[in-house]
């Protein structure tokens, strides 16, 4: 089979791999129709993430069709499905509290050990993003071996386009997990940072709960314009000083919560961002935290600080003093992508949201290496990549 | 100054230094070997002629169904590289997996020596003298999370290796292997297969 391969960083090839096949009883093997270019593979491309090898498969926001099940599977070959990027056992201890993202036995035994140096813990398995979440073969291929299958996947209707479907893989309950995390009380002020795909969708999730404003900051004026259709106040950060815009914007009190939806790759000529890009590009740091600090010092007294944004090491002058100080809580982590996907695939089957709208390029999988090129490099324009095997 | 000075001067940095590390080494607080966990001990991980390793893992299962599958599953015991084993026609045998088998210097036999039901097996090598090896899986109830498993080895280096530094490589690789294998077995309790990320079943 064809599939997109990490051959170093920056460079993205599409090779001819070995077909996959079941290998555990409740594996199934999937055809690949859609896949998508997450902006966390950037973190891949860019080789911030460490763990990842060369000829790996990346992607990890896919949907297919099934063409083998194990014996213990209990999808039927034919049936269309949409696969969750967090890959989940469905009955371990984490799995029973719905926390998907921490499933303790997805992740192969022999590559836990490094996460769980770096981390105290290993972590669940995923799709196409690096050894440290277990080295499984990502969805940006013809087919996908898929574990567990009797529980991972989502059965989707056949009258509902893969444009529509596709982003429930990932982005879509990261964007919903995300609101969720900032707990929002209804006519809450809510602070996102970045206007890519999860920063929209957490735009679109915080009013869908309630939300009274949203402030969209980002440097995209592309990307602040989206977030304007969707009822955001955009702020452009390269024009504005945003402690006090959001001061000012909510009368002297600051957000009621505030959602970081950039991660590790900060972007902005801030004294602390050149700090850490530097220290990112000679290899003694690998978060350019500067997003999080900053949404730190911007939410109120007493206020909720959600981190949906991709962190992967240690960062310095984390404002912990401002955390305690200001009795703020802060909720993060991967998304458990399965806890939401019955509640978001029934809005969409309703027409309430349809989350096409993020799609700007359609690619054959064969161009990958151009959709990640652009994707990164081409932001006001390229918001989302879809390729089709 | 000339080379006596030198010298006189030196002996009393040489002597004040000195004075000065007694003086912090006797301010150091004193350590209690015994305050710690056997394999949790920072300063001393031998006990006696046995360095002491281990692992533990919480499994959804109870005690029995735990046991039952070290006891009776096909599919763990290849999986397996440290964590003996039972022999199949006798009960009270166990079988040293390969990575431990390579670590000793001689055949290694080990044989269930006490069993509480639901709480505790022990074993020990079998040979004359003191035994090369014991082990032993304990059982505790982790509330809704499940059983708490607990594997303790302890090993006498003398027939495992030979200098210090390489029995503590060993002891390192032990433990790391132990906690692997008790997490094979809570995969395999859990949810009936051990993870992995091969694309084909022959595939490395």
């Amino acid at each position: 089979m064809r599939a997109a391969t990490f051959q170093g960083k920056g460079d993205i090839d599409v090779r001819q791999m070995p077909d996959p096949a079941i290998v555990n009883p409740r594996d199934c093997i999937i055809e690949v129709t859609s896949t998508a270019i997450c902006g966390s593979d950037l973190h891949l491309y860019d080789g911030v993430i460490p763990g990842v090898e060369q000829d790996d498969i990346l992607g990890h926001e896919f949907m297919g069709r099934v063409v083998a099940t194990g014996k213990e599977s209990t999808l039927k070959v034919g049936q269309r499905v949409v696969v969750p990027f967090t890959i989940f056992c469905g009955q371990c201890f984490h799995c029973s509290e719905q926390r998907y993202s921490n499933c303790d036995n997805s992740c192969p035994v022999e590559e836990q050990e490094i996460a769980e140096k770096a981390f105290g813990h290993p972590m669940a398995g995923m799709f196409g993003y690096s050894h440290l979440t277990g080295g499984y073969a990502g969805g940006q291929a013809e087919y996908v071996r898929i574990p567990y299958s009797d529980v991972v996947p989502l059965v989707v209707p056949e009258d509902i386009p893969d444009d529509r479907l596709l982003f429930l893989s990932d982005i879509l309950p990261t964007g919903w997990m995300a609101a969720l995390n900032a707990d929002i009380e209804p006519g809450d002020t809510i602070a996102v940072w970045g206007c890519g795909p999860v920063g929209l969708f957490s735009i679109l999730s915080a009013f869908r709960q309630k939300a009274g404003r949203v402030i969209a900051i980002d440097g995209v004026q592309g990307r602040l314009d989206m977030a304007e259709q969707l009822g955001a106040e955009p702020v452009n950060f390269h024009e504005t000083d945003i402690l006090d815009a959001l001061k000012q914007m909510t009368g002297g009190i600051g957000p009621d919560a505030v959602i970081d939806a950039v991660g590790m790759e900060a972007h902005g000529l801030s004294v602390d961002n050149i700090a850490d890009r530097v220290k990112q590009t000679v290899g003694i740091g690998q978060d350019r935290a500067h997003v999080l600090r900053q949404a730190i010092m911007a939410c109120r007294k007493g206020g909720r600080v959600s981190v949906p944004g991709v962190y992967g090491g240690k960062a310095d002058l984390f404002p912990l003093g401002a955390m305690m100080q200001k009795g703020l809580q802060l909720r993060t982590g991967q998304t458990h992508v399965r806890r939401y996907t019955a509640e978001l695939l029934d809005l969409i089957e309703r027409d309430v949201i349809d989350p096409s709208f993020l799609i700007s390029h359609r690619l054959p999988l064969d161009e990958a290496a151009t959709g990640y090129r652009n994707f990164r490099d081409h932001q006001d324009e390229w918001i989302k990549v879809v390729l089709h095997p | 100054m000339n080379l006596a000075n030198w010298a006189r001067y030196g002996l009393a940095a040489t002597l004040a230094t000195a004075a000065g590390g007694v003086l912090i080494y006797r301010r150091q607080p004193h350590i209690n070997h015994d305050a710690a966990p056997a394999r949790s001990a920072r300063h001393r991980r031998r006990f006696g002629d046995y360095r002491v390793t281990g692992a533990s893992v919480t499994i959804r299962a109870t005690p029995e169904q735990i046991r039952a599958c070290w006891q009776g599953n096909a599919r763990l015991w290849p999986a397996l590289e440290y964590l003996p084993f039972p022999e199949g026609n006798q009960p009270d045998l166990l079988l040293p997996p390969s990575e431990l088998r390579d670590m000793a210097s001689r055949p290694l036999r080990t044989r269930i020596v006490a069993e509480r039901e639901d709480e505790l097996l022990a074993w020990r090598s079998e040979g004359e003298g003191q035994a090369d090896m014991h082990g032993r899986l304990r059982f505790r109830d982790n509330g809704d999370k499940g059983t708490a498993v607990e594997v303790i080895m302890a090993v006498r280096p003398h027939h495992f290796a030979s200098a210090w530094k390489t029995e503590a490589m060993m002891a390192e690789a032990l433990e790391l292997g132990l906690l692997r294998d008790l997490r094979r077995m809570k995969m395999l309790i859990e949810t009936g297969e051990i993870a992995t990320a091969r694309m084909r079943p022959d595939a490395d």
